[in-house]
This record gives structure tokens, sequence and C-alpha cells, in this order.
């Protein structure tokens, strides 16, 4: 067989490939697709969280969420979920025995919430538009809200900036009281970076403020208090200031070591607001991978806040005009171990359980000082995820 | 499920089978197979035992026609598809220049006098094949398979391991590869590409899935001199060491395409070979003569 | 003070190496991922935002509850 100058035959450029295969496969030789990295399309999931107080509170929530990419440049990520909040709630803060302590009054509270978020996500190459709304309705609080945010990738993706801007419209009610429908709105600004710092390591910050007005108060809340020169007590409502501003930095850090197969994973988060509120969370977990399909992840968290300017247990003299004695607004910290452990098979299958214990007191906080009235909380919570990745 | 590897011999370089099965024993029987195709293709084109189809065929230069079977039929085909495909650079008779480039230390290249005498004996276009039989016409003329039996090799044996009954499994013959299929739990493979100028050193790991990477460089086999460094891709139509690439990686299906696509685009020179690489459609990581990294590996999705 | 400190942050990390796509094989592992799944996500805000004053920090735009 006579060959003729190769310049003639040579296909046109984007043929090449199509005629070296051809004579590949004519070989009896295997042939795969080259694929690179595991491309997902998307996941879908349910989980389900179960809380216990002492005897006091118990919720289980199955949430169902999911993301799909579509066509490469959009992204639909949503979530419902169901929860069932049942048990009593501490309503009354009162110095009856001498020091201020709270009492159950036995009122039990039977609610179930529903909630749904949708987000959808357009990318522009390097940029990313999102736009997003969420509901959630439960017999005392309703609540509507919505967001966009912009991303933009930077230096092969090395860096991704992110900001966004959200509102919130929200309407308290009580189930003591079915004529309140006092409105609280909400406006949020975000500013992020993510930053690839190493093959090996990354890390994330982000920046979010947060501008509120309207109702705050606790409509199951009340503070009594009986002064020794009085005979009849003080009664006073749970009655907060009519504006929040907060302020929430969160920087997270992974960090991945290849010798022992595990990732330290890291994120501390600051945060204050207007009320007098400054708190620090720390938190830290070892995800150790067994063998192909199992991992494990030891983690510990640490919170410690100051109270509130206008937090106390017992009413002063004369009477203000904002006072809560909600303990969630004294001074405390907690401590929260937690056992997470994850399953992966193959085919994107992934179950994964994580069990924690909380243990919030006065003597925990930071530098002492702790509010006295805060009554210990010790809890554990256990959550279950199914999912699958396609 | 465990990750089972086997290191081996052939070739002059170390290589390994890495297979994912149930057990020790079917692991085993496995990476046997994958391993005497590889010797079985290493005996058969081997220059240096006077026995194998090779060395038959180059003992019968400038005389009668030999008989060759369809595998190695087939292999020539392929061999004729990248002489067309790359305008000549790709030439399996392009093994004589052995005859005067010695890659050692201390060595020049050789003169455009010595070249003459071998460039003479090149020629891909001039070897007769028909019939089931294949003709060099003049004797000193060489057929060398050096440029692609390992890249097949390396295809014969994924494939091999498919039929053993693997479906996660990984074949490196020296720095080409094939991946038969995702590790469990859909991991990716990680494949870490030789540093051009660095001893046991990772350029970059990749991660692969499935597919076959193949690496040409400039650091394998070379010499220096007057502080220009030659190596041993050499140009069939001028005898003289290829330039512009330090290393050329590609992923493709197959290991044979991997290997052709990255020695062509060796031999085309920075420019020439970056367009080849482009027009493919095969995803590529390069090192540039001055050192420049062009990284086309990744597809743009979110990782 | 703290806007100062959040700047300099940013300073910093964009003086970091380059990384390229190919290199980012261990940073695609799941447990290098940023967050949890948002399941999991979901549940332990939930939990601790009903116990504490701090709040939020990820995203916004996520609605509130009435964590009574």
């Amino acid at each position: 067989m006579a060959a003729t100058d190769p310049g003639e035959d040579r296909t046109t450029r984007s043929g090449a490939l199509g005629a070296l295969m051809q004579a590949a496969l004519a070989l009896p030789i295997l042939a795969v697709a080259a694929r690179a990295g595991a491309a997902e399309v998307g996941e879908i999931g349910i989980t389900t969280l179960g809380y216990k107080e002492r005897g006091l509170m118990k919720v289980t929530e199955p949430v169902l969420w999911g993301r799909v990419q579509l066509a490469e440049v959009w992204e639909i990520e949503a979530s419902g979920a169901v929860d069932i909040v049942t048990g009593a709630s501490p309503e009354l803060v009162t110095n009856l025995s001498g020091k201020p302590v709270q009492s159950v009054t036995g009122a039990s509270i039977n609610d179930r919430r529903t909630t749904g978020d949708v987000k959808v996500t357009r990318r522009f190459g390097d940029y990313a538009l999102a736009a997003s709304t969420a509901r959630s309705n439960e017999e005392d609080y309703h609540s509507k809200s919505w967001a966009v945010e912009g991303r933009v990738d930077l230096n092969q993706r090395n860096t991704t900036l992110v900001a966004s801007y959200g509102e919130s419209h929200d309407h308290v009610g009580s189930s003591i009281d079915p004529t309140l429908n006092a409105p609280r709105d909400t406006r949020e600004y975000l500013f992020g970076v993510t930053q690839i710092l190493s093959p090996l390591d990354i890390v994330e910050s982000t920046l979010t403020y947060s501008r509120g007005h309207g109702d705050y108060n606790d409509p199951y809340k009340l503070t009594l208090t009986f002064y020794p020169d009085q005979v009849l007590p003080t009664l006073l409502p749970d009655t907060r200031p009519d504006h929040r501003d907060m302020l929430a930095w969160l920087t997270r850090y992974r960090r991945h070591f290849p010798a022992s197969d595990a990732t330290l994973q890291a994120e501390y988060r600051y945060f204050h607001d207007d009320w007098g509120i400054t708190a620090h969370t720390l938190e830290v977990g070892w995800e150790q991978r067994m063998g192909e399909h199992w991992a494990v992840r030891p983690g510990l968290r640490y919170y410690t806040q100051n109270a509130a300017d206008f937090y106390a247990p017992v009413i002063p003299r004369p009477t203000p005009s904002v006072l809560s004695s909600d303990q969630r607004l004294g001074a405390f910290g907690g401590l929260s171990p937690s056992l997470r452990v994850t399953w992966r098979g193959g085919d994107g299958w992934k179950v994964e359980g994580t069990a924690g214990y909380v243990q919030d007191s006065a003597s925990f906080r930071l530098g002492g000082n702790g509010s006295e009235a805060f009554a210990t909380l010790r809890a554990v919570y256990g959550i279950l995820t199914v999912s699958r990745a396609f | 499920m465990g990750l089972h590897r086997y290191a081996f011999h052939a070739m002059a370089a170390t290589n390994e089978v890495q297979v994912h099965a149930p057990d020790r024993p079917r692991a085993e029987a496995m990476a046997a197979r994958a391993i005497e195709e590889v010797r079985r293709i290493e005996a058969k084109y081997s220059r240096y035992r006077p026995d194998s189809i090779v060395s038959r065929i180059n003992a019968a230069a400038g005389a009668g026609p030999v008989a060759v079977d369809t595998e190695t039929a087939q292999l020539l085909d392929y061999a004729d598809a990248c002489w067309r495909q790359s305008g000549g650079l790709f030439d399996a008779t392009s093994g004589v220049l052995r005859r005067v480039w010695r890659f050692e230390a201390g060595r020049r290249p050789p003169t455009d006098a010595e070249l003459a005498t071998v460039l003479a004996l090149i020629g891909w276009d001039r070897v007769e094949r028909a019939n089931g039989t294949v003709r060099l016409p003049v004797a000193g003329m060489e057929l060398d398979f050096g440029g692609f039996g390992k890249e097949y090799a390396v295809d014969r044996a994924a494939l091999v391991l498919r039929e053993a009954g693997a479906t996660s499994a990984l074949v490196n013959l020296a720095g080409d590869l094939a991946i038969l299929g995702e590790q469990p739990g859909g991991e990716p493979w990680r494949v870490a590409v030789q540093h051009p100028r660095r001893e046991a050193t990772a350029l970059a790991t990749l991660p692969v899935a499935s597919g076959a990477i193949a690496t040409s460089g400039d650091y394998e086999r070379y010499l220096e001199a007057d502080g220009v460094r030659h190596c041993h891709v050499l140009d069939p139509r001028t005898g003289r060491s290829a330039r512009g690439f330090q290393s050329v990686t590609v992923h493709a299906p197959s290991c044979l395409v991997a290997g052709s696509a990255s020695t062509i685009a060796m031999l085309e020179g920075h420019e020439a070979g970056l367009a080849w690489l482009e027009a493919l459609g095969l995803p590529h990581l390069c090192v540039l003569s001055d050192g420049t990294l062009v990284d086309r590996f990744a597809p743009l999705s979110r990782g | 003070m703290k806007r100062a400190a959040a700047l300099a942050l940013l300073a910093a990390l964009s003086a970091c190496t380059t990384v390229a796509p190919y290199q980012r094989g261990y940073l695609a592992r799941p447990d290098m991922a940023l967050g949890a799944d948002p399941g999991t996500t979901r549940a332990l805000d939930k939990t601790f935002d009903a116990k504490e004053a701090a709040r939020g920090g990820a995203s916004v735009g996520g609605g509130g509850c009435g964590c009574n």
C-alpha cells in the first residue's frame, strides 16, 4: 500500500482526535471516557434532629433538602421542613425565694412549624448571581425573607468574594394573646472572602451586619420581683428595645493532613450587637477517615457571652422601660462536645449521624462573672442525615 | 474491598498495578494477568530479542517482506495514523537516530554529517505494508515500536484487568498509565506528574476518575552541551532534539492516544504544540522550556 | 478597629500562592468543605440559636424563628 504525502492526508485539525481514536480502537484495547475528578450534578437528603433538655423540651425535625445543577450554569437549592415543637418553656423569673430563679408555669407548647426556602444561582464564567427566598410559619411566628447575592472568582478561583443583601419581614404573635401581631423587619448585609491558602488548606471569613426594628419581646416571659419594703411585687413582661443592630464575623478554616488521612476543621465567630451583647464561639473538629467508607469526627464547641444591657433577673427601681430576664440574654458560657460518624458508600450514598451534649452555665463564662440567676442547661441532641449525590 | 498494589519490573523500569478487590487472592489473580500481558508485549516487540517480530523485520531490511499477525498490522496502522495526523513528525522508522545520539554525560550532539548518514534511512512513507506483510526497502532501516509500545501495553493491561473482573484499577508503566474506574466511595485517583527538573518531586497531582495519562518530557534521557539540553525526543526530518517544552502531559480515553498526542506536541514545538493539543480537545498540562506552566487540565466546574 | 483587622486579613490573603485547578485534589474532599450538609447545618444552627443570643454569620435571608 503506497503512502501518500503526509501533508495532503492530514485531516482538519479538529478531526485529528477522531482519526487517532479510530486507529487506536481497531486494536483490542480498552478506551474509557477520560474524566477528571468526580463530577456531581446534585444531591438530595433528609435530616432529622432530636433534642432533649432535662425533661423540658424535645424537638424533632425532618428537613428535606436538595440541590441540582442544570445546564452547567444554573444551580437550584431548596429545602423544606416540618418541625414539631413540643414541651414546656420556662416563663417566669421570680425572686420569691430571695434569689431570682426561673420557674416553669406548667403551660406546654405544642407547635407545628413549616419552613421552606429556595435559592437560584446563575453562573457567568467567573461571576455568579443568586436570588433566594424563605418562608417560615408557626402558630405564633410568621417569617418571609428574600436575598440577593453576587460572587466573583479571582485568580483561578483561588479567591472568591461574595456580597449579599437580604430582608426579612416577620410577624410575632402569641398563642396566649391572639390579638398580638407585631411586625419585625430586618435588613442584612454580608461580605465574605474565601481563600485557598495551599493545596492543603483553605480559609473563609464572612462579615454580616444586620439592622432590625420591630417587636423583639418574648411574649411568654415575665419577671416578678418582691421588694422587702413593699407588700405587692412588681410584675414586668419581657420588654426589649424596638431595634437590634448585630454584627457577626465568622471565620472558618480547614486543613488536611495527608499522612494521617484526616482534616482539621476550626471556626470562630465574633458577635456583637447594640443590646450590649458580645459573644465568642469557637468550634474545633478533627475528621478522621477510617478506611474507604467511614469517617469519625470528634468536635468541641465553646461559647461565651456577656449579658444584654437590659438583662436583669430582678426588676430594679425605678422600673426601667426595657427589661428582660430571659437567661438567653444573660452572661454565661457553654461547652458542647460532639461526635459525628459518616458512612459513604459507592454511588454517592451518605449516612451521617451527629450526637452532642450541651452544657450552658454561668460558671463557663470566659472571665467568670456569669449571671447568678442562670439555670444550668444540660441537653443532648442527635442529628441523622441520609443523602445521595448524583 | 481493599486496595492492592503490585510493583513489577518491565521495559527497563519500575511499574505498578493497583486494583481494588474484595480479597487478596482475587487481586493477585487480576494483577498477575495484567503483568503477564505487559511482559508478552514487551517480548514480542523488543529490539533486544533476536526472535521478536521487530528484530525479524529489521533483519530483513533491504530483503523480502516479513509476515506479521493482526495485532502487529493494527499497531502499524496506528503508527501510520499518527504519522499522517502529525504531518510526518511521528515516524516509527526514526529509531536509527539512536546510532548517532548518546544521551550520557560528557557526550556531544552529533554533527550534521553524522546525522545525514542516518537521516537517509528514515521515512515511514517508504515502508511497504501489504497483505499482512511488512518490508523495509533499504538495508539499515529499522522499525521502532518504542514510541508507542509502552502505551499499547498500558491499554492492553487495562483491558485484561477489566476482563478479569476489575472495576476500579490503575496500571502504571513508568508514568504512562490508565485508570479503569473511580475508587470505591466515588473518589478519583490521584496521579502525580513528575516535575521535569526536580527529582522525586511532583509537578502536580491530578484528580482522575477514569481514562489514561501519558507524559513526554525532556528529562528522561538527555545530554547538555554548551548550556543547551538535547533530549531523546528527536525530529525525524532533521534528526535534532525537540524544542519548546520541558514536559507535556495529556489525558485521553486511551494511553496510545495520550502518548502520541504528548509526543507529537513535544515535536511540534511550543506554539504549534499547544495549538495541536487544543485542537485535539484533550485536557493537558505542559511546562514550557522556560519553566512556565500551561494548565488546561481541569474542566471549569465547581470543585 | 475590627474593620482594620478585616482589611489586614484581606491583604494578607492576597499574598498567598496560587493553587492551580489540578492541584486541588485534597481541597475537593468532603471533609474539606467549609460547612456540613444543609440539613445538619440547619439542625446545629437551630440547636444553638435557640439557647444563645448570638446568631448568624454564614448567610443572610434565612428568615427568623420564634425560638421560644
